[in-house]
């Protein structure tokens, strides 16, 4: 297991456009299982791989239901809408409320370079969303309704990061 | 994406801590809230009327869920046990629930929590609760009296027999349905900052709704209001929240011009602010208690109230204090109970509380008097009181105290109303009940020490 650094909104790489993933190698594998740990040890339910520096089109989800890989993902249809709350690993402690379809259908490539359709409710279209828009070098705050809320409390059983320091 | 807040999940996390861990059930809801701050009104809503609701019924929930289910309630997990109440709380009791979300969501956190091999059965379980809960059958009241007031009203059959035996059938009845009654706030109005018509008229202004509570002047109960915090009647010191019983204590120590009084588990303050008030400055009230965190909230109570004549202290109530042997015109001593008469306010303690444990409490309750009687000056009065209901520690504690201390019960009738004198109240001593006095459960006794000759 491997974690990478998630950059931190600020960070140029969250603007910018990544590019499609042209055939599995190798060093892609690794990329998208140590997003999955870096993922999962962040405690987050989404990942897209310019959170980790790399600019290709791959994201990773996991909403509680088991992993979803996603490469050159592209969306087809939206439905509906839902209201809610939404936060990113790449503004930690911070959240706010955006609009998004509450029905999305996906088409993306596998691991082995398969390509399959993925449809979300909820939670799962509401992730699909924003993490595919880190794709494209957005971030959710474009969307946010009123103000960004403080929600740093809500994870306490997390230990600070031995960065002090550096923000100051 | 980071993980959005489950609110279900907030909730099952609330009962684990309060059933599971002995926690008490307002200090983790306060938290929890507090933590949650920046959720809107409808989903804190949610969270505190699950959490409550779940507590208030659990009795009941564990029966309905026993109907259903092959494995007892006791022997399940506790994640799954606390899951199946909140969620057959959800179908029973919030109409706003779509069955299927109470479902759906339910076996989802049981998957979250760990449990992937337990979602069927929680599946199980709550799609037949949804299906046949109007087919439910309750214990008849003709033949199980006691089994069907426990499922009816979430009471423990221990508790339920010992009033019955000492209230009757019917008396107990009314106390467990009161418990389940929504009811306003009662406030104390001080009248020296501001009189009855100011404080009616600035409620008003705020939409709360207002009426006299018919024991005491200066006594109002409040509702419709959301933060007590945001109550401008209340940010400007014109009025205390305070049960009427607690209102009551200071009536029955009526103290005089220049008393001297040891309020001696003060905690939080108001029935030693109270009486400092009645002393209109003059004399001195000590508010002791034994908590460091509490008695410093008591003295920035007593800073905001501007008050000269109190002060709050760090003092155990236990331990005997021999500077104040036999100094005080009156002593207090509210002293540490049950509480089965606020369970409408702390739904827990029901489940808590055992005979055992309330054994463990007469202890402390009779060192306490043991202890504080010392302070009582020759011919001075010491007022006894509890917020529980149940002769162990009201009657039978003054019983043993009279039979070992110089002291007598004197008249309360002078101190109180027409409605709530009765009985008991000549020969000194007073239970209110809920459900039947408009009050929180409570005793308060009056005690004089003797004159030695």
């Amino acid at each position: 297991m491997a974690l990478r650094k998630i950059r931190i909104m600020g960070d140029d790489i969250l603007t910018k456009v990544c590019r499609p993933v042209e055939q599995m190698t190798p060093r892609t594998r690794t990329l998208v299982q140590d997003m999955l740990d870096t993922m999962y040890d962040a405690n987050g339910v989404g990942l897209a791989a310019p959170q980790v520096g790399i600019l290709k089109r791959i994201v990773v989800i996991d909403i509680g239901e088991g992993p979803l890989v996603m490469i050159n993902p592209e969306i087809l249809e939206r439905e509906g809408e839902q209201t809610g709350q939404e936060g990113c690993l790449s503004l930690p402690g911070q959240a706010g409320m955006v609009t998004r379809p509450n029905y999305v259908k996906a088409r993306a490539f596998d691991l082995e370079m398969q390509p399959y359709e993925v449809e979300g409710e909820g939670l799962l279209a509401r992730a699909i969303c924003h993490e595919l828009d880190h794709l494209d070098g957005i971030m959710y705050v474009r969307f946010v309704e009123g103000e960004l809320f403080d929600v740093s409390g809500d994870e306490e059983e997390e230990e600070p990061e031995d960065k002090e320091g550096n923000e100051a | 994406m980071t993980k959005p807040v489950n609110l279900r999940e907030i909730v099952l996390g609330i009962l684990l801590e309060i059933t599971e861990e002995e926690a008490y059930s307002h200090v983790v809801i306060r938290n929890v809230l507090e933590k949650y701050q920046y959720l809107d009104k409808r989903d804190r809503a949610f969270i505190s009327r699950t959490a409550e609701g779940t507590l208030e019924h659990m009795i009941q929930l564990d029966y309905i869920i026993e109907q259903f289910s092959n494995v007892p309630v006791y022997n399940m997990k506790p994640v799954i046990r606390n899951l199946l109440r909140m969620s057959v709380y959800q179908l029973k009791y919030m109409d706003s629930v779509p069955d299927s979300a109470a479902v759906n969501e339910a076996v989802r956190l049981a998957q979250k929590k760990g449990f992937y091999n337990l979602k069927g059965f929680v599946n199980g379980v709550l799609r037949n609760t949804a299906r046949r809960l109007s087919q439910v059958r309750y214990p008849d009241p003709a033949r199980e009296p006691l089994h069907y007031l426990s499922v009816k009203y979430s009471f423990p059959i221990w508790m339920l027999n010992k009033w019955v035996m000492q209230f009757g059938y019917e008396v107990t009845e009314r106390i467990c349905r009161d418990s389940h009654m929504e009811k306003g706030t009662t406030v104390r109005c001080d009248f020296e900052k501001a009189s009855k018509e100011e404080i009616m008229l600035e409620l008003e202004k705020q939409n709360i709704q207002v009426r006299q509570h018919p024991y005491l002047d200066y006594a109002l109960v409040i509702s419709h209001y959301n933060y007590i915090d945001a109550v401008s009647a209340f940010k400007k010191g014109w009025i205390y929240v305070q049960d009427i019983s607690s209102m009551l204590v200071a009536e029955a120590a009526a103290p005089n011009w220049g008393d001297y009084c040891i309020d001696v588990c003060a905690a939080p303050g108001g029935k030693s602010l109270h009486i400092s008030e009645k002393l209109m400055g003059s004399g001195y009230v000590e508010a002791r208690d034994i908590s460091e965190r509490k008695v410093k909230r008591m003295q920035e109570n007593i800073e905001r109230s501007s008050a000269i004549n109190i002060r709050a202290m760090v003092k155990d109530a236990t331990v005997y204090d021999p500077e104040s042997y036999q100094r005080a015109d009156i002593v207090l001593a509210d002293v540490p109970c049950s509480g089965l008469g606020v369970i409408g306010k702390k739904q827990d303690i029901k489940y808590k509380m055992s005979e055992k444990r309330q054994q463990d409490i007469i202890k402390v309750q009779r060192k306490i008097l043991d202890t504080v009687q010392n302070y009582v000056r020759p011919g001075g009065v010491l007022i006894y009181s509890t917020c529980t209901i149940g002769a162990d520690e009201n009657q039978y504690n003054i019983k043993w105290f009279l039979e070992n201390y110089p002291f007598k019960l004197e008249n309360l009738d002078p101190y109180l109303c027409r409605e709530l004198r009765g009985r008991t109240t000549k020969g000194g001593y007073i239970q209110l009940l809920p459900g039947v006095h408009e009050s929180d459960g409570f005793f308060i006794a009056r005690l004089r020490r003797l004159v030695e000759e």
